[in-house]
């Protein structure tokens, strides 16, 4: 992986060079995929900034009432001041039209950043009331940092409590979607080879960035260009890793614990090179942007939700199919199964593994940039889903295909509409420790109750809701 | 199959064995006038296909007692049912008369009932006598909180480590104390478990296939060690293909096909008996009964 | 040792080799103007530093978990924030003297491990890998929310706990400091403290490499620590710290030392025996009659009690808890760090930690310099290498990511490990 890393900006044209150089088995692959990897490193601009950077963004955010989406607005003139950690100021400055402020600092170490309340425009009030951050030396993943402050005059105006559910049901089934999108491969994966490969979630980001680097870089129709060829990069992406490492590891027969570990190697590999390549912050697709959502009965959909939605579903229904009736299909849950049987039945296991590699990475890539346009795409976009991947296939049942899509996608339901309570005690008026229950969890611990039923499932049922009893012991 | 040559070597307890079983009457789930381990109505399957249907079964205290079948006739699972290493779906099983049901693997151990495997568990990575001295159930160092404290288990360690080559020297392994278990071959390797579970200080020993893969010289000391146990107080359960070595071994025969016992008697009664020979046969699809055995 | 070179090929061989690259080694050290000094010196004060220090005490605990006994805890991160937590809430929440975190953070662990391990242990390993690190995550999520500020201080983290612990150092706040044991600011108290660890650490790593170069010669082994107490204290003079976090620095390798001795004997115990059994064969020792699941729920939590020390020692070396401190990547450098120096080896897990800081400083300020001599650019044959000087930390964690993959494809048993003892994939 080292080479394919370093040589991104040197592969320039000439990858096949490359290839050669590097002299592996199924040189074709290795072509078509140092071409999609050179498409990261061809149009990638290097970050350049002579020090660190502290960006402050002050934002109201405003609640609509029918919708229950917030939009933030920018808020200019409000003076932000950076001390270090012996309390001198290192720098001040008044935040600009945007709502931004950058202050440069000279070395990667602790400041506290401070909000003057009393520069804020009249009747504004920062949301938890707490003008000071903290930045540690070790939030400077990369040059800058970004914090964010908001204000919020953003009382929730009462929807209805059906109207909030089914938007946030609708938001959370897309969602499990695209979790679902991004772990089948991890699950097939599992299923054919026993390998738990932690860097699932940089297959991911591969699609999340090629196609954002070709959408907003090099300005190709994302729907109709960017994102096909970065999914299908992502595909020969995934197929790349197993050819390159997996499979000869399997050939010396190394075990899946060291198999595992090395994924955790390869992850952390890949995540530094996509970072060096394309820099640390937040990337929006310049595609769909401004979004203006539309009224479908009770929800507020965007036309691009609207259309990532409906692509995902696709995309799973043929998965699911193609395992339902395809030849190739069948093998693959036979070889999930039980793949000595299967391939003392004639199936070619490396084949099928070849496929669940190429197609995981696929719908991976896919996952990604999905996720990449509802947030933003970035290198740690795929390492944070890696959670809820796991935790979505465990409570699906490891190593089963369709529980890995059905168990995503309860997972990715489940938390967005955890937020919202279940109102079985009208007024609130259930004891402190089970307010939650009434009010929903806090969003920002909505991931919470989906690793919590991930456990819940691992006691009473350690299967997985579609998994065997014999796979477990 | 020469019925009458080993009586002549029979031990004190072998006869008092036989003695005790001559009374029984040779039916399937017969009654033992002492048994050690009593399995009533002991059922489990896999996927819907039935792998143990035992309706009863018991074994006689102080015997030695043969479990024999066609492969695939359920007597490892049923094996592991008893050990706790998997549960039945429906039946009841006590050992001593305690019942064994919901009492996990290790408990049964610990009560005095040891099992061996099919494929020898052998700890290669770790020393003969590392092997030998986990058998052990009498060390206190086992427990963390005094495992920090050397001077509370030193004592119990070396009387474990001398029993433990009591028992090397008894099974010819004293030569390969410190050696890896890795480096021992296959018929070693099923000594040392065999000593190993030993250790535990059993009442009831249960090996599975204890001869598979054990080169006739050490199938014949084997043997004799397995008699040993018998004298020593304990009762043997084995697994065994070779119907020589049942019939020269056993006090009782135990006959599985399909799940199910078919057939309990003396090796005499066995022999002869249409049932077996029919199991045999029906699972190996005309092959000869003797030749297979 | 020379009669060995002189007969061995084998020896003779890797002498060669050895020397060529070191040939090879200085001379491209000459031929680039760098500030030598400056490099080795950022690298040695990382092999003795705080880094290492707290990361060898984590590595100890997860030593406990997979080296010896096998359970894939990915969630080392998630224990150690136990420790910086407990710590950290005496001060914001609790309000009473930081000593109490000490029992808080074991209690902490043993809950958080419960929670891991009751539903995991019985299944097959993979699914503990899962769980844990998933569950570490959660922690993170907790205690980094607004929700819990009234506990946990969100995003923000904790300071001012543990004041009586920093305040009363005998080191200038300001002032730097080597290890150094005869520099005039060290009294006699931290003399001695420091020759014993010094001491230890040369005796332990002596012991080990002259076991590796030849196993039965006695004179060897008498040598050999004392010329690794001279390198020691070669590299000791070197060092150079900050005041501030000077005291916790000693304290923690002390508990360093007193953690890896408290797992040795652990491991040489009858209860180690049963873990390294269980580690090769579930099944074998349950037949023996022993309570695996009880046994591997006991090595979760104490490898986690350990690896509470590591977030107490690192919390009160920089006075403040930070929750992203204990993300998923923690959890992956530390499990680096233990392979590195090998599996099921305390000495491994001590100085693979050392050696992972050292070869990072070493990489970092090695590239900074390159960097600053290339005028804030680096080139190779014509190809921008780095056009900056923030991406080196990218270059620093990648090389560390491919040693991880290429030591468990080529030498899974690390420097120290022993390879005949290696049962990574004994279930």
């Amino acid at each position: 992986m080292w080479h394919a890393g370093g040589g991104f900006e040197q592969a320039r044209g000439n990858s096949s060079d490359d290839g050669a150089q590097l002299n592996l088995r199924p040189r074709h692959l290795l072509g078509l995929l140092l071409a999609g990897l050179t498409v990261l490193g061809l149009f990638a601009s290097p970050v350049d900034a002579a020090d660190f950077t502290i960006k402050v963004r002050v934002q109201n955010q405003v609640k609509d009432a029918t919708t229950g989406k917030s939009t933030k607005e920018p808020i200019a003139g409000v003076k932000i001041t950076v001390t270090g950690a012996d309390g001198a100021v290192v720098g001040e400055g008044l935040t600009d039209d945007s709502g931004l402020v950058a202050i440069v600092v000279p070395l990667k170490a602790a400041y506290t950043v401070t909000l003057d309340e009393s520069t804020l425009p009249e009747g504004f009030a920062l949301e938890d009331g707490v003008p000071e951050r903290s930045i540690s030396e070790d939030n400077f993943l990369t040059d800058t940092v970004t914090i964010t402050f908001f204000t919020g005059n953003a009382e929730r105006t009462s929807v209805g409590y059906w109207t909030q559910l089914a938007q946030r049901a609708a938001d959370g089934a897309r969602f499990g979607l695209i979790l679902a999108m991004c772990a089948v491969g991890l699950s097939l994966i599992y299923g054919t080879t026993g390998l738990t490969n932690f860097a699932h979630g940089e297959l991911v980001t591969f699609g999340a960035l090629v196609a954002y680097i070709l959408n907003t870089e090099q300005h190709l129709s994302l729907l109709f260009l960017a994102a096909p060829i970065a999914i299908i990069a992502g595909g020969f992406f995934g197929l790349l890793t197993n050819e390159v490492v997996y499979s000869p590891l399997r050939r010396r027969k190394i075990g899946l614990i060291s198999q595992m570990i090395v994924s955790v190697g390869i992850s952390i590999v890949l995540k530094n090179v996509f970072l060096r390549i394309v820099g640390g912050r937040p990337k929006t697709f310049a595609s769909f942007k401004n979004q203006v959502c539309q009224q479908m009965g009770p929800v507020c959909v965007t036309p691009r939700e609207t259309i990532t939605a409906v692509i995902s579903l696709v995309l799973l229904v043929l998965v699911g199919v193609a395992l339902q009736k395809t030849r190739i299909g069948k093998a693959t849950r036979a070889v999930s199964d039980n793949s000595e049987l299967a391939s003392s039945t004639g199936i070619d296991s490396q084949k099928i593994i070849r496929i669940v590699w190429l197609v995981g990475g696929m719908l991976a890539a896919a996952g990604g940039i999905f996720r990449g346009l509802d947030e933003s795409a970035s290198p740690f976009l795929g390492g944070g889903l890696l959670f809820l991947m796991f935790a979505g296939i465990t409570f699906g049942g490891l190593g089963s295909a369709y529980g890995a899509l059905v168990g995503s996608f309860v997972i990715g339901l489940f938390v967005e509409t955890s937020v919202i309570g279940i109102p079985i005690a009208p007024g609130g008026g259930l004891p402190a420790p089970f307010s939650w229950l009434h009010t929903g969890v806090p969003s920002e611990l909505k991931v919470v109750p989906a690793y919590v039923a991930m456990i819940i499932v691992l006691l009473v049922r350690p299967q997985g809701i579609l998994g065997r009893r014999e796979r477990v012991g | 199959m020469a019925a009458e040559t080993v009586k002549t070597t029979l031990s004190e307890t072998a006869t008092a064995a036989r003695a005790a079983l001559s009374g029984v009457e040779a039916i399937p789930g017969a009654e033992k006038p002492d048994p050690v381990m009593t399995a009533v109505g002991v059922r489990r399957s896999f996927g819907g296909i039935v792998a143990v249907d035992v309706d009863r079964v018991e074994i006689q205290r102080g015997s030695i007692t043969a479990l024999i079948g066609p492969n695939g006739a359920g007597k490892t699972t049923f094996f592991n049912l008893m050990t706790g290493f998997d549960t039945p779906d429906t039946g009841t099983w006590s050992f001593n008369g305690t019942s064994l049901e919901k009492v996990a693997a290790h408990k049964t151990a610990a009560m005095g009932m040891v099992r061996t495997f099919q494929l020898t568990k052998s700890l290669t990575k770790m020393s003969v006598i590392e092997n030998m001295k986990l058998g052990a159930t009498d060390q206190s160092g086992e427990k963390w909180w005094n495992g920090i404290l050397p001077f509370r288990w030193r004592a119990e360690e070396h009387a474990i480590e001398a029993r433990a080559d009591e028992l090397l020297t008894r099974f010819s392994l004293g030569h390969m104390r410190n050696e890896y278990a890795g480096t021992l071959s296959g018929g070693q390797r099923k000594l040392l478990e065999m000593s190993r579970a030993l250790m535990t200080r059993p009442q009831l020993v249960m090996l599975d296939e204890p001869m598979a893969g054990v080169n006739p010289a050490l199938k014949q000391s084997l043997n004799h060690h397995i008699r040993g146990l018998r004298d020593e107080g304990m009762t043997v359960l084995f697994v065994e293909h070779d119907m020589d070595m049942v019939h020269d071994l056993s006090d009782w025969v135990i006959v599985m096909a399909e799940g199910r016992i078919i057939a309990e008697g003396t090796p005499d009664q066995i022999s002869s008996n249409t049932a077996v020979i029919d199991a045999y046969l029906g699972a190996h699809q005309g092959k000869s009964f003797l030749e297979d055995m | 040792m020379l009669a060995a070179l002189k007969n061995n090929p084998k020896i003779r061989r890797r002498a060669i080799v050895a020397l060529v690259v070191a040939a090879l080694v200085v001379w491209a050290a000459l031929s680039l103007h760098l500030h030598w000094s400056l490099v080795a010196t950022a690298t040695l004060t990382a092999v003795f530093g705080v880094d290492a220090m707290y990361f060898a005490i984590a590595a100890i605990g997860l030593n406990v978990q997979f080296g010896y006994s096998g359970l894939l805890n990915f969630g080392q991160a998630g224990f150690m924030a136990c420790g910086a937590y407990a710590i950290g809430m005496t001060a914001h929440y609790w309000h009473i003297s930081f000593w109490w975190g000490i029992p808080m953070a074991i209690a902490y662990a043993t809950v958080f491990g419960l929670i891991m391990g009751i539903p995991t242990l019985r299944l097959r390993s993979d699914y503990l890998a899962i769980v844990t690190i998933a569950l570490a995550e959660l922690v993170r999520v907790i205690v980094r929310s607004v929700t819990f500020k009234k506990y946990f201080n969100a995003s923000d983290g904790i300071n001012g706990f543990g004041k009586t612990f920093i305040e009363t150092t005998p080191f200038n706040q300001s002032g730097r400091y080597s290890l150094w044991p005869f520099d005039d600011s060290v009294n006699l108290f931290g003399r001695v403290l420091l020759l014993i660890i010094f001491a230890g650490m040369s005796v332990m790593l002596g012991r080990l490499i002259a076991e590796r170069i030849r196993r039965d010669n006695k004179a060897l082994r008498l040598v050999s620590p004392f010329v690794m107490f001279g390198i020691v204290m070669v590299g000791a003079k070197q060092t150079e710290y900050g005041g501030l976090g000077f005291k916790s620095l000693i304290v923690g390798w002390l508990v360093v030392f007193v953690l890896g001795f408290l797992v040795y004997m652990l491991m040489r115990s009858p209860w180690g025996r049963v873990l390294k059994g269980i580690r090769e064969d579930e099944e074998a020792v349950r037949s023996l009659g022993k309570n695996i699941y009880s046994y591997k729920l006991q090595a979760l939590i104490l490898g986690g009690a350990i690896a509470t020390f590591a977030g107490m020692m690192f919390s009160l070396s920089r006075g403040s808890v930070q929750p992203d401190n204990y993300s998923r990547d923690t959890t992956f450098f530390v499990l680096t760090a233990l392979v590195l120096g090998g599996l099921a080896k305390v000495t491994g897990s001590i100085v693979g930690p050392m050696v992972y800081w050292g070869l990072s400083q070493f990489l970092s300020v090695f590239l900074f310099e390159l960097t600053k001599a290339g005028g804030g650019r680096v080139e190779l044959l014509g190809i921008p290498i780095i056009s900056n000087s923030s991406q080196i930390g990218a270059y620093v964690q990648i090389a560390l990511g491919l040693m991880l993959v290429l030591l468990m494809v080529f030498r899974p048993q690390g420097l120290f490990g022993n390879r005949r003892e290696m049962a990574l994939d004994g279930r």
